[in-house]
């Protein structure tokens, strides 16, 4: 950030194009599934960068702050949205997962079902699932970068894994990996 | 299922999940976003390259021709209500003569009048 700062072009180069594609995943899979949103989300995330590159708070790992930025600029869209985000409760979710008793249902099929039941159940169980799974970051990361107490972080992921893997028990011997 | 064996098959599912690449033309327009703010801020840092360019060129030549006056007639007028401009310090017990205007001819003069008093 240093050499961004400086003015080196190589270095946000290398930058840009070693987080490119897990941030646009990133804004792919928190923003409904659109390309144009996460390519849009990208490009200004990236803008930032250049802008102000001192707002980089050393405190954070770079990946940590970026994956903060990322989140809150999600967190604004949905605010502009509008959108509710509500806990729906597991009783009322059950039903839906009807589509993972099929038992032809192929990897990437049921990765589509299961972000359909991560939105359903709101972007902070998204947030979190996809940061500790796709990512991989620690618990604690995960928190760092939701600016969540972990315990928040465990239970989300928790509640999601709880839904999730129920139906991905039945299915598991199914799934070719 | 125990949770370990949960975790790596969420993992193992979603590193697998493919949803394609950004755009091409964003890092276009991120790359000349880049230059673009690196060369305004370069050109911030040499804070006098716009102003020797307004100096230099044919704008406001009323104000620079004001200026230059201004400055040419303090620049004179402060020589010639100075009390010690031109002031000779040659003495003599007989005839000392101070000079309040800066003029060479003048100066001159004073020495030849000094010498000859001098001699009388």
């Amino acid at each position: 950030m240093q050499q961004i700062v400086s003015g080196d072009q190589l270095a946000f180069c290398e930058l840009y194009f070693r987080y490119k594609g897990r941030m646009y995943y990133y804004f792919y899979r928190m923003l409904g599934n659109s390309a144009d949103l996460a390519n849009d989300f990208l490009q200004e995330l990236f803008m930032k960068i250049i802008e102000k590159p001192e707002s980089y708070n050393l405190a954070y790992s770079f990946p940590t702050w970026l994956y903060s930025v990322a989140n809150n600029m999600c967190k604004n869209e949905y605010r502009r949205r509008g959108v509710r985000q509500e806990y729906l409760e597991y009783e009322v979710l059950e039903p839906r997962f009807d589509f993972l008793n099929d038992s032809t249902i192929g990897p990437e099929e049921m990765i589509e079902k299961i972000f359909q039941t991560l939105d359903q159940m709101g972007e902070e169980h998204r947030s979190a699932f996809l940061l500790r799974y796709r990512e991989g970051f620690s618990i604690k990361v995960v928190a760092e970068i939701l600016e969540l107490p972990e315990g928040t972080v465990k239970s989300r992921l928790f509640y999601a894994k709880k839904i999730l893997g129920e139906k991905l028990e039945y299915l598991k011997d199914q799934i070719d990996f | 299922m125990k949770n370990i064996n949960q975790d790596q098959m969420f993992a193992e599912l979603l590193r697998k999940d493919q949803v394609g690449e950004p755009n091409k033309g964003i890092e276009d327009r991120l790359m000349y976003s880049f230059l673009l703010k690196n060369s305004g801020s370069k050109l911030k840092q040499n804070s006098f390259v716009s102003f020797l360019g307004w100096l230099f060129s044919t704008q406001s030549m009323g104000l620079k021709a004001g200026l230059v006056s201004v400055m040419l007639f303090f620049s004179v007028m402060n020589n010639q209500i100075s009390l010690e401009s031109g002031k000779v310090t040659a003495t003599d017990s007989l005839f000392t003569k101070r000079v309040f205007v800066a003029d060479s001819t003048n100066f001159i003069q004073t020495i030849d009048s000094i010498r000859t008093d001098s001699l009388n």
